[in-house]
């Protein structure tokens, strides 16, 4: 076999493992969670005599714990997440009216940090003015440390309340289907600068190492000149970690979207997770858990693909290490 | 917590300056300082913003510690309500005309203990497990480190959030959540530190005097491990807290201890009529916060001056 394949192999297995994992951990924190399992997934919702019957036998409560433990990580992996106690809506079938709303934010935001952060992160390495790196360190830590939810609270207050500029809340004008625009870019702000503060402080200390090495003195002795070293042996080495960066950032996207949400009145997963959380509504915060697991998985699969492709070290351990086993 | 932030640099400055020396006796009284070398406090002093950040965090944590004796009663109601900020009351007062800064002084008791108690224990976490597997290596180091890459693969956010809110509304829950989803960041680091350590001459020097693996981890490895762990705690604080002011936020915490998240939760309705809700309390993480991270990035620079900026 390709040792690409052995690796992606592994990759994908020891994902599968952590998905499991992790339906294991959600499925005993239930277990444990004080009060029964049923009144756990009931949460404050009033329920029927009838529906709690019908609960017990749907869920196999009068079963052992380790039958249900299979039966719900048989449902998982078949798409079916539960159903909602709350709206009586099947879990699988609500995240994906919410989803797309979370991606939009999540994706533009991630595009805009990354472009950004790169150029400001390369200034702040290379400039010699000690002002400006001052400026751009001393901005990316001071946004670093704000809570991106609060900087949310503020923008509403600044353009919705005070300027009147912007709407304050929701995906669109009461009861229209959809998303407008003007919507769109209070959160996208709120998500884009906090992701911008991290990542430009990683781009420019990457842009300080990869400055610092030998081949960078090899290539000025060559006589290049100094914006040709950057571009073709300083960036390309410095952007490497940040592929890892942005890869990584996925995770603190979909975690930091039930904030952001919950800021905005955003109908995304996050909020629906939060008032889930809210309504005691488990299998729904089980579910979305779950959704954004698998999503932070399938980003670290792409990063890591992204990353064989871009590096031509770990391409050059594949074909030679292949060669050897050949 | 400024006295023992103090004292852990004075502690990891002695092993640095010691480090380049002959070792062995990392565990001997301070010696004094290389004259040529510039120690860690001095340059650690020498930055007017460390100093003035400094000064901002025990502030903050003097207030904290001291606010329910000059603060006022937090859940008193008998003031107006909804007052912005005026002479008598300097934070304004909310919907149930309780005084803000009382509320305030109260809910950074909380958000403080949380972010520093996380700190601790992440610390006391990382440096056993990482020291055990970058010192012993072998079948030990693989195990702990499939451990720790295991934490690191877990959503831990989204995991501390379903955790916290499935497990409940106690403080003591949740610095254990946030402990167990944040511990990796210093036990990789240490586990590099260690592993480094251990190939050093004065290690092999300890090693053929006969002393025993575990006092040469106790008296050479650990303390020479210690700047870079120092510098991953201090910015453990501030990430703890913001991320329990965020669970608090989401109204995941003790209702009976509010803390800066939740009342920036209680704030959010009145932002149409009443700005110091949302401001003073969000205003607070961020100085902490900021004070934090500030001071790390001091710490690093005063700690390893080598290394560069790490993060």
């Amino acid at each position: 076999m390709r040792p690409a394949l052995i690796h992606y192999g592994r990759l994908l297995a020891s994902s599968a493992l952590l998905l499991l994992v992790v339906i294991t951990v959600l499925f005993l924190l239930l277990e444990i969670a004080p009060g029964d399992p049923l009144q756990a997934m009931l949460g404050d919702a009033p329920a029927s005599e009838e529906f709690r019957d019908q609960m017990v036998a749907t869920f196999g409560l009068d079963q052992p714990m380790w039958q249900r433990y299979l039966t719900y990580v048989g449902n998982v992996l078949t798409g079916d997440l539960g159903e909602s106690i709350v709206s009586r809506r099947s879990v699988t079938e609500l995240i994906m009216i919410r989803a797309p709303y979370t991606l939009i934010i999540a994706v533009i935001a991630l595009i805009i940090s990354t472009i950004v952060c790169l150029v400001l992160g390369a200034i702040a390495a290379r400039t010699r003015r000690p002002w400006l790196d001052g400026l751009i360190s001393g901005g990316s830590l001071t946004f670093f440390s704000i809570p991106n939810f609060w900087l949310g609270l503020m923008l509403i207050w600044l353009f919705a309340v005070v300027l009147d500029w912007l709407p304050a809340s929701g995906a669109n004008a009461h009861g229209e289907p959809g998303i407008a625009w003007q919507y769109m870019i209070l959160p996208i702000v709120a998500t884009a600068t906090s992701q911008l503060a991290l990542k430009t402080r990683v781009m420019r200390s990457s842009t300080i190492e990869a400055l610092g090495q030998d081949y960078i003195d090899t290539a000025r002795s060559k006589g290049l000149s100094s914006d040709r070293v950057l571009y073709r042996h300083g960036l390309p080495n410095a952007l490497l970690p940040m592929i890892t960066i942005v890869g990584l950032s996925v995770g603190n996207l979909l975690a930091g979207s039930t904030l952001i949400e919950r800021v905005f009145g955003w109908p995304g997963m996050g909020l629906l997770m939060v008032d889930a959380i809210n309504e005691k509504d488990n299998m729904v915060v089980l579910g979305v858990t779950i959704v954004m697991t698998v999503m932070i998985l399938i980003a670290n699969i792409l990063t890591d693909i992204v990353y064989g492709l871009v590096d031509p070290r770990l391409r050059a351990r594949f074909t030679r290490s292949g060669r050897s086993a050949a | 917590m400024t006295l023992d932030s103090s004292e852990k640099l004075g502690a990891a400055r002695t092993p640095d300056g010691d480090g380049t020396g002959p070792g062995g006796a990392a565990d001997a009284a301070a010696p004094p300082p290389a004259p040529r070398r510039e120690t860690a406090a001095g340059i650690f002093f020498r930055k007017p913003l460390a100093v003035f950040f400094l000064a901002v965090l025990a502030g903050m944590v003097l207030i904290a510690l001291l606010g329910p004796v000059f603060g006022g009663d937090p859940v008193a109601t008998g003031n107006p309500s909804m007052q912005p900020p005026s002479s008598e009351h300097l934070l304004g007062t909310d919907h149930l005309g309780r005084d803000y800064l009382a509320r305030v002084l109260h809910g950074g008791r909380t958000s403080l203990f949380v972010g520093f108690s996380v700190a601790a224990l992440c610390m006391t976490l990382g440096v056993v497990i990482g020291s055990l597997a970058g010192f012993y290596g072998g079948i030990i180091d693989i195990v702990l480190v499939k451990i720790i890459e295991f934490f690191q693969a877990i959503p831990g956010l989204v995991l501390a959030l379903v955790a916290a809110a499935i497990l409940g509304a106690n403080v003591m829950v949740i610095i254990a959540i946030l402990a167990l989803t944040m511990w990796t960041g210093v036990a990789r680091i240490m586990r590099a530190e260690a592993a480094r350590i251990a190939q050093l001459g004065y290690v092999e020097s300890s090693r053929s005097a006969g002393f025993p693996r575990w006092r040469i981890l106790a008296s050479d490895v650990l303390p020479n491990a210690m700047p870079p762990v120092i510098v991953t705690t201090t910015m453990t604080v501030g990430t703890a807290i913001l991320v329990e002011s965020g669970l608090a936020y989401l109204g995941i915490g003790d209702a009976n201890r509010p803390t800066w998240g939740s009342l920036l939760n209680d704030a959010q309705p009145y932002l149409n009529s009443a700005w110091w809700l949302a401001l003073f309390p969000g205003l607070c993480i961020f100085l902490v916060v900021l004070s934090v991270n500030l001071l790390g990035d001091a710490l690093n620079d005063a700690l390893n001056p080598t290394i560069g900026r790490v993060k």
